[in-house]
C-alpha cells in the first residue's frame, strides 16, 4: 500500500518538475517563465519530498523532509522577486500579449 | 508563545514514550498536546495561541488548496499549443505596514501560482504584482486583498 | 507486497526519466536564452531539479543519507542564484547598457554604492 502511494506521489512530482521545464521553454517572455519556474518547480520537488516522508514514516527523516520543504517554500519566491524585479528594471523585453503596466515609471534605479 | 515550545515538548515526551519515533504518533502527540493545554486554559491569563493557531491553520489549508487549484491553470497553459495567457502587471495597495508583514504577503503572492510580486514602490505602500490571467482589475485586486492579505493580517494582528 | 516493490521500482525509473528530459530542455534555454534573466531563471529551476533528483535516488536505492545532500544542496543554490541577480544587477547599471532614470553615469570604473 505505501509502495503505490509513493509511486503515484513520485510520478506526479516529477510530472510537475517536467512542466516546470516545459514552461521555461515555451512561455514567451521572462516574467511568465518566471511563474512556470517557481511555482511549478517548487511544488513538484515538494510533492517528490513528501513521497519520500511517507516511504520512510521515521520522525528523524520526516524532520528533515520538513526542513527541504521549508528552505524551498522560503528561498523560491525570495529568488523569484529578485530576478523579476532585475528583469524588469533593465528592460529586458515584455510580451506584447501584457495589456496593462502600472509600473511602468514608478520603479526607478536605485532600488 | 511559550505554549507553542510546551506542546511540541508535550508530543517530543509522548514520542519517547511510546517508544516509536514514527511521525504519526509524534503528530498524534501534538494533537494530544493541544487538546490537554486547551483543558488546562484558564490557567494562563493573557495567551493568544488558541486564538491563533486555528487561525495560522486556516492560512496554511487556504494557501495549499490555492496552490493546488491554479496550478493547473499555468499547467494548461503551457502543455496545450497556443497561448490563453493575458498577462499585466498591477498595482496593490497594501495594509501591511511592518516588515514582517510585507514579507509574507510578498512570498505567498510569489508562491501562488498566476501572480508574482515584481516590485515595492519607494514608500511601500504599493505592491506590484504580475499576474498572468488578468480579465478585470478590480476583481484581481480585490481578490488577492480580501483573501490572501486579510487572513495573514488575521494572523499576525489578533 | 512484490508487485508493490516492483511498481516502486518502476515508478522510480519513469521519474528520473522525467526529471533527466526537463534538465535537458533547461539546458536548451541556458545555452540560448535571450536575456541574462532566462538564463538565471533556468539555472535556478536546475538547481531545484538537482535536489528533486537526489530526494527519488534516495527512495530508489534505499539510502536515506541522500536527503542531508538535498538539504546542503538547496541552500547553497540559493545563495549562488542571489550572487548571480546582484551580478547581473551591478553589471548592468555599470554598463550604461540599461539607462538610469535619475542621472546618466557614464563613468567606467567610477566607484558606485
Amino acid at each position: 500500500m505505501i509502495e503505490y502511494l509513493t509511486g503515484i506521489l513520485l510520478i506526479i512530482g516529477s510530472f510537475f518538475c517536467l512542466v516546470a521545464a516545459l514552461g521555461v521553454i515555451r512561455l514567451p517572455d521572462s516574467l511568465t517563465r518566471m511563474h512556470a519556474a517557481t511555482k511549478a518547480g517548487s511544488l513538484g520537488a515538494g510533492l517528490l519530498v513528501i513521497a519520500h516522508a511517507v516511504f520512510y514514516q521515521e520522525l528523524g527523516i520526516s524532520l528533515r523532509a520538513v526542513s527541504i520543504i521549508a528552505i524551498l517554500l522560503f528561498t523560491a519566491p525570495v529568488a523569484a522577486h529578485l530576478i523579476a524585479r532585475t528583469s524588469y528594471r533593465s528592460g529586458e523585453a515584455i510580451s506584447d500579449r501584457t495589456w496593462i503596466d502600472e509600473l511602468k515609471g514608478n520603479g526607478g534605479w536605485p532600488g | 508563545m511559550p505554549l507553542f515550545i510546551l506542546n511540541i515538548v508535550f508530543a517530543a515526551v509522548f514520542t519517547l514514550l511510546t517508544g516509536s519515533a514514527r511521525i504519526g504518533v509524534f503528530m498524534f502527540g501534538c494533537i494530544l498536546g493541544y487538546g490537554i493545554l486547551w483543558l488546562s486554559s484558564p490557567l494562563y491569563k493573557d495567551t493568544r495561541y488558541f486564538k491563533k493557531l486555528p487561525k495560522t491553520v486556516n492560512l496554511i489549508t487556504y494557501f495549499l488548496k490555492e496552490l493546488f487549484v491554479s496550478n493547473l491553470r499555468v499547467l494548461w497553459d503551457v502543455i496545450t499549443p497556443g497561448h490563453i495567457s493575458r498577462p499585466g502587471i498591477i498595482g496593490i495597495p497594501l495594509d501591511a505596514e511592518t516588515d514582517l508583514e510585507i514579507f509574507l504577503v510578498a512570498n505567498l503572492i510569489s508562491l501562488t501560482p498566476g501572480t508574482l510580486s515584481v516590485d515595492l514602490s519607494e514608500d511601500r505602500k504599493t505592491l506590484f504584482v504580475h499576474v498572468m490571467f488578468l480579465e478585470n482589475v478590480a476583481a484581481a485586486r480585490a481578490d488577492i486583498k480580501n483573501g490572501l492579505e486579510k487572513r495573514i493580517l488575521e494572523v499576525m494582528r489578533s | 507486497m512484490m508487485t508493490g516493490n516492483l511498481f516502486l521500482s518502476g515508478a522510480g525509473q519513469i521519474a528520473m526519466a522525467m526529471l533527466l528530459a526537463a534538465m535537458v530542455m533547461l539546458l536548451w534555454r541556458l545555452a540560448k536564452g535571450p536575456g541574462a534573466a532566462d538564463r538565471v531563471i533556468a539555472l535556478d529551476l536546475l538547481s531545484v531539479l538537482v535536489v528533486a533528483f537526489l530526494v527519488i535516488l534516495s527512495i530508489h536505492t534505499g539510502k536515506s543519507t541522500y536527503l542531508d545532500v538535498a538539504i546542503a544542496y538547496a541552500c547553497i543554490a540559493f545563495l549562488g542564484t542571489i550572487a548571480l541577480v546582484r551580478f547581473i544587477h551591478k553589471s548592468g547599471r555599470k554598463s550604461g547598457l540599461h539607462p538610469p532614470q535619475s542621472a546618466p553615469d557614464s563613468t567606467k570604473g567610477g566607484s558606485d554604492d
